[in-house]
Order: structure tokens, then sequence, then C-alpha cells
């Protein structure tokens, strides 16, 4: 293996890790609160791409730039309008419930939105590259790759890191999000709505899932089934972590699109099954994911 | 004549065959610190969850300073002015004791999604005053976790005053605490109290500590207030002796 494809496959591995922790750290954040394994996190991730495209192709002919926006406002938009009905019209009459329900649940809104996808957008191949293409190519080690994928995608997915870190950790709405986590009997008795506090963390995890799509659409070509690549990765990665494990989500996300990539370059037949042989040999040795702990704070 | 600040009248209810309450009649007086003695499961603790919205009596009411509040949501019943203190502390284990603290006085003021720093919040400077009311300033950045149990009590106590409220409901407040602390978190928690000028009603095991804290006494028993009156009357009444403390 010469070094142009060990440094063609890390930075395939680590542009793609960005876009499946950004997903991932979104299922975690709404496991880790409401304890509630959301499938239909993946139809968040293509409604984002599929909303950022639709907005890019319309906004591309007045000036290129201006797709920059729309990707952050189909990630906000599908975030907050679908993200905000599954939670208050379905995924609240169900936690608590059995986790198969649960899981029954979820799946059976990610074939209809799968459905609904199609209905939309078609089945042909959607290509919306603005943004990539308005940001120049980089060498890297003498290997041209696009600054789009080296730099924007893991700058945002670490300013993700870090911003969620400091939201949970030092502000007051992300301190009120793991009071209710820790002892929701006590948040009402100070007088905090938990529901309302849920509703706002579904929707934050939302946003990160159809960012991670709006991020990727500029990247690929938008096919149906898109979300289902996804939702499945961003399990795996959740899982080898450890639920609800934010920093452990990025360090997951590295392992496994790094591999991944790798993978590719090498041993091409064995794409698909790297990242779950890593899922699986982790939680052989740890049931609870490499960073999860059977303690109080779960994320 | 002193003002009720909260009133019960004829509260029924029943969990299957056991009837906790039978026709509860009790007003609570604004500034008495009024405890509630009886068996256990004679239904004292029903009592302040009925008063909190947490149980709805099958007949009755209970008034709050003058509005009925007998069908409001818990929620409800603490904007208005009703705080609970738990007979196990209600604490957020993993926050430290001052952000606690600083969710409740958010929570009351109702500012609760704010992406401020929990570092120069407005309230800080008041919510580190109350823990000092309540003698736990020095463990205002210790996680709740790591407390005792009779400072977890008094942070508890913090955390309902914190919501400014113009009653408190104790449940068992010195229960889980050696005998010899009991006075000394009493005293704490009485002064506490006096201080911000907060009416409150606590259902106590200890005739000790009724004796001494409380102003007046209602004995609770086979659903009913039996008697009410000074520590000094109740206290020595050969029935409430035989029924309650049962010498």
């Amino acid at each position: 293996m010469n070094l142009t494809i060990v440094v063609l496959a890390a930075l395939d591995g680590i542009s793609y890790a960005a876009l499946v922790f950004l997903v991932s750290v979104g299922l975690s954040l709404i496991f880790g609160v409401m304890r509630i394994v959301n499938v239909a996190h993946g139809s968040l991730y293509a409604y984002g791409a599929y909303a950022a495209a639709t907005i890019g192709i319309a906004v591309a002919p007045i000036s290129p730039w201006l797709t920059y926006p729309g990707l952050l406002l189909a990630a906000i938009g599908v975030g907050t309008i679908l993200g905000g009905l599954l939670e208050r019209f379905l995924l609240r009459l169900v936690y608590g419930r059995d986790e198969a329900l649960q899981l029954l649940i979820t799946f059976a809104v990610f074939m209809i939105l799968d459905n609904l996808q199609r209905v939309i957008w078609g089945v042909q191949p959607i290509f919306a590259a603005a943004p990539l293409q308005l940001l120049p190519n980089i060498s890297v080690l003498g290997v041209g790759y696009t600054s789009y994928q080296t730099l924007l995608l893991p700058g945002v997915a670490a300013l993700t890191l870090i911003g969620l870190r400091y939201f949970l950790r030092h502000t007051l709405g992300g301190a009120v999000i793991l009071a209710v986590t820790e002892d929701r009997e006590a948040a009402t008795a100070i007088g905090i709505n938990p529901n309302r506090v849920f509703l706002r963390t579904f929707i934050l995890g939302a946003i990160l899932a159809a960012l991670g799509g709006a991020l990727a659409s500029p990247t690929t070509s938008l096919l149906p089934g898109i979300g289902t690549e996804m939702i499945v990765l961003s399990f795996a990665v959740a899982a080898t972590a450890g639920l609800g494990q934010i920093e452990g989500a990025a360090i997951a996300a590295l392992m496994i699109g790094l591999a991944r990539a790798f993978a590719i370059y090498t041993y091409p037949e064995f794409e698909v099954l790297v990242p779950y042989a890593i899922m699986v040999l982790v939680l052989l040795i740890r049931p609870q994911g490499l960073f999860g702990a059977t303690r109080l704070r779960r994320i | 004549m002193t003002k009720v600040v909260l009133s019960a009248r004829g509260l029924v209810i029943r969990f299957g065959g056991v009837v906790a309450a039978d026709g509860v009649d009790l007003d609570v007086q604004a500034g008495e610190h009024l405890a509630i003695i009886g068996p256990n499961g004679a239904g004292k603790t029903t009592f302040l969850n009925i008063a909190t919205g947490y149980l709805k009596p099958q007949a009755g009411s209970v008034e709050f300073l003058g509005q009925d509040i007998t069908a409001h949501s818990p929620r409800a019943i603490t904007r208005l002015g009703i705080a609970r203190a738990f007979q196990i502390p209600q604490l957020f284990l993993e926050h430290t004791v001052i952000e606690s603290l600083l969710i409740a006085a958010a929570s009351r003021n109702g500012r609760l999604a704010t992406l401020r720093s929990l570092e120069d919040l407005p309230e800080r400077e008041e919510m580190m005053q109350l823990l000092e009311l309540v003698g736990a300033r020095d463990a205002a950045e210790h996680k709740a976790v790591v407390l005792p149990e009779g400072r977890r009590k008094l942070v508890d106590i913090a955390m309902a005053l914190a919501l400014k409220p113009k009653l408190v409901l104790m449940d068992e407040p010195t229960s889980g605490v050696a005998s010899a602390e009991k006075f000394a978190i009493m005293d704490v928690l009485v002064a506490a109290l006096n201080a911000q000028a907060v009416t409150s009603v606590f259902v106590e095991h200890d005739m000790d500590v009724v004796q001494r804290y409380a102003d007046r006494v209602a004995v609770w028993s086979s659903g009913k207030i039996q008697t009410v009156g000074t520590p000094r009357e109740v206290l020595a009444d050969p029935a409430v002796i035989s029924q309650v403390i049962g010498i």
C-alpha cells in the first residue's frame, strides 16, 4: 500500500467520520435523554440531504454562495418541523414502553418516510455539488482533495462536539436537560415541564441528523436508501461508543470511518462488513460500549 | 384572626379497601409550622400528595390562599407557591449543589431554555445566600451525590426555598438522619423558613422534634383528623399517646 492510498483512505475516512458523527451523536443524545432508540433518525438525515439539495438547486443560479445558508436552513427546518412533529405526535406516546414496540413504531415511521421521500423527490439521482465546488481543492502530502471534505466537514463535526459539550455542561439549558434525565420526578417537583424539555432535546438531535444529511448532499448523488445506510452505520457507531456517549461517538466514528475507508482501498469486498466487525468485537469485550458505563449520568 | 394559607375541606380518598382520608378538614395558618403525626399508613403523606396535586381526592377540596387548587397539576401548584421536600431528598445527584439551585431558580422565573452560562446567571448571588441560610454554602460546588444525608436534607430545603414558596410541605424532614443530628438540622431548617416568612406543614414521627419545633400538631388517624392543638396539649392527650405514640 503506497502513501497516496494511505492519505486518500485517511482523508476519505475522516470526512465520512465527520458525517457519521453528526448523525450518531444526535441518535445518542436522544437515547441518553428519552431512552428511545429512534430508527426514524435515518429519515431525518435523508430529508436533510434532499431538502439541502432542493434549496441548493433553487438558489445556486442567484449566487452559488447562497447554497451555504441553504444547508443550514435545510438542517434547521427539517429537524425542527419533521423532528418536532415526530416527537410531539408519536414518540411521546411510546416513552417508557417496551423497546420492541418502540423499535417497531420508529421503524414503521422510517419506512413511511422513505416511501414519502420517493414520492416527493423521485428515484432519479439528484446532484447538487455547488458548496463542494465553491471551495478550492487542497494538496495533502501530494494528494489533491476538496477542502470541503478535508477541512469543512471535520471542522463542523469538531465544533459540534465542543458546542454540545459546552451546552450540556455549562449552560442552563443543558443543565436542565441533564436534570430531567437524572430525575424526572425531582424536576417536576420544582416546576419543570419534562415534555417541553424532551421536545427541545429531540429537535436538537433531529437537527444534528438533518445537518449530517445537508452537509453530505454536495458530496454524493442522492438516491433512495441513503437514510438506511446512514442509520445502520450510526447505530454501529453509537453502540460501539456506548449509547449516550458524546465524546465516545466522535472516537468511534473516527475508528469506524477510517477502518471502512481503508477497507475500500484494500479489500473492498469487506467495506460493508468492517464497521460491524468492529462493533461486534467491541461489544463482545465491553457490552456497554467503549465509553459506556453503568453510572448515573448517561449523556 | 390569623390568615388561613391552606384549607382542606371534606377530603376523601380510598385506595382499594384502604381509606386514607375520610372527611378530612384541616386549616394551615400563615406563618405557623404545623406537624402532622399519626400511625404509619394513616394517610399523612397522602395529604401532602393531594395538596401538591399528585393525587386527586374522590371528594372534598383544597384551597390555597382562597383559590381552589384541587384540580390543579403539580406544576401549576408549584407555580402558585407550594413547594415540597421529600422524605428522600430529590436532588440532581450528578449536578453540583449550586447548579441544582440555579435550575430551580430558573424554573421559578420560567427561563429554562437559555444558552446562558451557569456561571453568570443573575440568580447566582441569591442562591449562594440561600445556601448560606441553610448553612451549606461550602457545599455549593460539590455534587449532591457526595453529600451526607443530613446535608442533602438541608440542600433539599434550599431547593424548595429557591422557588420562593409561600408554603413548604415536608415529608419527614429528619428521617434517615442520626438522632444526634436531628435537632441541628431542624434548628437550621426552621430558622431558614422563618427568615423567609414561609409557612410549613411537616409529617413527623419523632415526638421530640414535634414538641420542639411545631407550633401546632394535627393527629391523623383512621382517615380523620382526631385532634389539632399545641404540642403541649396534644402530646399529653392519653388517646393520642395510645393511638399514635403507642405507649
